[in-house]
């Protein structure tokens, strides 16, 4: 019984501390799972970043970088495209929001979320845009450009409307493993 | 005075039978002249419960369905003897496999479904994956279990086309919205909204005449070249059953 009690407490003890971690897995899949429902002509909210704000705000520059790269690498291995790589994006992102401090005002804090990750949005999309631009300079410029910018301002306004709701819940989820709470 | 008043009823005019007979028979001319419109419109309403009715109507679809199955059927069975004959390329029939998807991202910058079967079930990069209505793809990568998808969407995707009407080759290239965009390298070419896009018999990625999509807008700025936007037959958006075809080129 005894024995019982306590493997349970020290599981719980486990996934209470690395529920950051367990949270990044998720990031993945919800990116594969791409649910229509929550989607706006077609794009998505871009997930990463998400994920990556309170992670960042929470442990540092050096770590939001080192997560960055990893979430790029993995993102980049689920994707088909070889025209352009999230890796850039999601590394300046993870450094930039490293460097945002928690605000102390609950409900400014909460919809500045909103308006970080609509900026890295936009700073990705246009790495993406600029990225594709680049390989096809010669032929298709004028064409890629407006479905590109529709493409950048969609997701821009899906990953700001949903920034609010989800990164400050991540936040209390990375404070809580991490101790501070 | 009273002589009087018997004289006048008893004038033609004066009797009501006389009209009525009158109107009768003005009622009639009219029906005449109008060539029974009247008398049909009449009918239409009369007869309108006993029409054929749904029962009727579905016969008649079937019979044409089994009709057009049957030609579909025997002209495929010409064009593959004919390509046989002329030693041109053919796709496997054979070969077809379905495939559910599994993931499917057809939005933003990244245009690819995932599908349930892999490189165990024998699909191979560069197999073609068309939908309800033509073409969604190629296998680009596949994984034990799984096998991904490029759609014609993707700014990954380039396409030798067909246009049927003007005997053209074309360039189908994807741009990351939900329609790609057809570039002819030719000023002259007289593309129309409405024309029908398939495969292109010259292409070495896809087999030919699998249906592709319709001329939806014509753009002729470009100095050289002349582009239109295609609205596709399968739409990637809705479609959860595949059928990846193997390619023999």
């Amino acid at each position: 019984m005894g024995a019982n009690f306590e493997s349970e407490y020290l599981m719980n003890k486990f996934f209470s501390k690395k529920l950051s971690i367990i949270s990044f897995i998720f990031i993945p899949i919800i990116f594969l799972w791409n649910p229509n429902w929550l989607g706006f002509f077609g794009a998505q909210p871009y997930w990463p970043l998400i994920w990556l704000l309170p992670w960042s705000m929470i442990y540092g520059s050096i770590n939001g970088l080192i997560f960055g790269l990893f979430l790029g690498l993995i993102l980049d291995s689920l994707t088909l495209d070889d025209t352009f790589t999230q890796i850039p994006g999601l590394i300046l992102c993870g450094f930039l929001f490293g460097r945002i401090r928690i605000h102390s005002d609950i409900l400014v804090g909460h919809f500045r979320y909103g308006l970080i990750c609509s900026f890295g949005s936009f700073l990705c999309g246009a790495l993406n845009f600029f990225q594709i631009f680049l390989k096809n300079f010669s032929d298709l410029n004028d064409l890629i450009l407006i479905p590109s910018v529709k493409n950048i301002l969609t997701e821009v306004f899906l990953t700001g409307f949903f920034a609010p709701f989800i990164c400050s819940q991540l936040l209390r989820m990375f404070k809580f493993s991490k101790g501070k709470l | 005075m009273l002589i009087i008043r018997r004289i006048s009823t008893n004038r033609w005019w004066h009797k009501k039978k006389t009209w009525i007979l009158f109107a009768v028979f003005l009622f009639l001319a009219f029906v005449r002249i109008s060539k029974g419109s009247l008398y049909k419109d009449f009918y239409y309403f009369i007869s309108k419960p006993f029409w054929p009715g749904q029962f009727q109507k579905e016969i008649v679809l079937e019979s044409i369905d089994q009709e057009y199955l049957i030609k579909l059927n025997l002209l495929k069975k010409d064009n593959l003897r004919l390509r046989r004959i002329l030693s041109l390329q053919e796709s496997s029939n054979n070969d077809n496999m379905s495939a559910a998807v599994i993931s499917r991202k057809t939005g933003s910058w990244w245009r690819q479904i995932i599908l349930n079967k892999g490189s165990k079930d024998g699909v191979e990069i560069g197999d073609i994956v068309i939908g309800p209505g033509g073409l969604l793809g190629r296998v680009r990568d596949t994984s034990l279990l799984t096998s991904s998808v490029t759609l014609i969407t993707s700014p990954e995707s380039k396409l030798g086309v067909w246009v049927d009407r003007i005997q053209t080759n074309g360039l189908l290239v994807g741009l990351g919205d939900d329609n790609p965009t057809l570039i002819l390298y030719s000023k002259d070419a007289d593309i129309k909204m409405g024309d029908f896009i398939s495969s292109s018999p010259a292409s070495t990625l896809l087999p030919p005449n699998i249906p592709i999509g319709i001329i939806q807008s014509i753009d002729e700025t470009l100095k050289s070249k002349k582009t239109a936007k295609i609205s596709l037959l399968a739409n990637p958006q809705v479609i959860d059953w595949v059928q990846i075809l193997k390619v023999n080129i």
